[in-house]
């Protein structure tokens, strides 16, 4: 049994009006999903970034750098600047970049202990 | 005798005034008062996705636009703008750039607003501060804003001279709806974040409460060079409560190296 936790989901995945890049840069029909490490967590616009080292399955490591929306939203959403520290192993949900590059598209993150951080308050907004 | 007169007068004038006043008073509402955050929402929209789940995304029920469509592979919809000959060859020149994954025909990814009349999608949430003369509306994404001057005022020559991406805006109330026209815009914008205009677009708007909270924007879009027809789109924004009545800065060239 892999331990890496590398699953391609194919689902009907949010499309989003996300700026500071071209929509086509990622599929929105795929949701990969992988758990790994947080090696880097940057909160800044118009994106956050997510690097995370996730086991390759093979005895190594393979290193992805995912965006997400912007601050400002995902605070509305119950992220925070200190949601997530190095070393936290989490779960993150993403539309991948349709190059192949190990980027991606957050559509949510499952921490450790369960809880799940949706891309946007959506009883507010 | 003169001087009786003329106090009488005085207190009649004072009377007749002092009741007209009072008529106004109670004959005449106040306006609505739009101040306060909103988020975008689609009042037709069935019940949003569970958070986390495929489908949830921000800003609730905002029909999303889908990537093939704001890319162009997909065409134009039937609700998008009804373009020109030649406006309809300038956005294949768009789409074409789009589809090829690159981002020079999008605004937002060099941090530009996205200007009048697109920018009032709001996708992340607005601010409005009204006073007797004149509302602000701040928008969360990219940090802009706009104007609409109540007090009666015209633009220059000098204003129509320089367009800009939130345009000049005048408004005046019929009723309980705030009506608003837009001048001097700038031509290198996207209306409704997807189509090219010309120097001579102008917007019209009606801004209205439909119920407690929820504020509706009736946007009408005229070009004569770039438009068949006039182009209308509606927006329905939500009030926010606390906690989700603070907007956040944007401060998008904070990441400017990140843009792909």
């Amino acid at each position: 049994m892999r331990t890496c936790s590398f699953v391609i989901a194919v689902l009907l995945a949010a499309t989003s009006a996300l700026a500071h890049h071209s929509n086509s840069a990622f599929d929105p029909d795929k949701v990969v999903v992988l758990k790994g490490t947080v090696t880097q967590w940057k909160w800044t616009n118009p994106h956050v970034w997510i690097f995370l080292s996730v086991d390759d399955g093979k005895g190594g490591k393979t290193a992805w750098e995912i965006e997400g929306r912007p601050p400002g939203v995902l605070a509305r959403a119950g992220w925070s600047k200190t949601i997530f520290k190095i070393g936290d192993t989490i779960t993150v949900d993403f539309s991948p970049a349709r190059d192949g590059t190990h980027t991606g598209l957050t559509t949510r993150v499952t921490l450790a202990d369960g809880t799940v951080l949706a891309n946007a308050p959506p009883a507010v907004q | 005798m003169s001087k009786t007169i003329a106090l009488l007068s005085a207190a009649l004038i004072c009377l007749l005034s002092g009741s007209t006043a009072s008529l106004r008073a109670q004959g005449t509402p106040p306006h609505p008062d739009f101040s306060g955050v909103y988020y975008t929402f689609n009042p037709n929209a069935a019940a949003p996705a569970p958070p986390g789940t495929a489908g949830a995304r921000g800003n609730a029920a905002a029909p999303p636009r889908p990537v093939a469509v704001i890319d162009g592979r997909a065409g134009r919809p039937e609700t998008a703008p009804k373009l020109t000959a030649e406006y309809m060859a300038k956005w294949e020149i768009l789409r074409k750039s789009r589809m090829s994954g690159s981002s020079e025909f999008d605004p937002n990814a060099r941090c530009l607003s996205a200007g009048m009349p697109s920018m009032m999608g709001m996708g992340y949430g607005m601010e409005i501060q009204q006073t007797k003369d004149k509302i602000t509306i701040y928008g969360e994404l990219n940090d802009v804003y706009r104007r609409i001057f109540l007090d009666g005022r015209k633009p220059s020559q000098k204003t129509l001279d320089d367009p800009t991406y939130a345009g000049y805006s005048t408004g005046h109330w019929e009723g309980n709806t705030l009506v608003v026209d837009t001048v001097a815009l700038r031509d290198d914008t996207l209306l409704d974040t997807f189509s090219p205009h010309s120097d001579q677009m102008t917007v019209s708007e009606r801004i209205r409460f439909t119920s407690a909270g929820v504020l509706e924007d009736r946007i009408t879009t005229t070009d004569p060079k770039a438009l068949l027809e006039p182009h209308l789109a509606v927006h329905t924004y939500r009030k926010a409560s606390p906690p989700n009545d603070e907007l956040r800065e944007f401060s998008c060239a904070e990441g400017l190296s990140s843009v792909k």
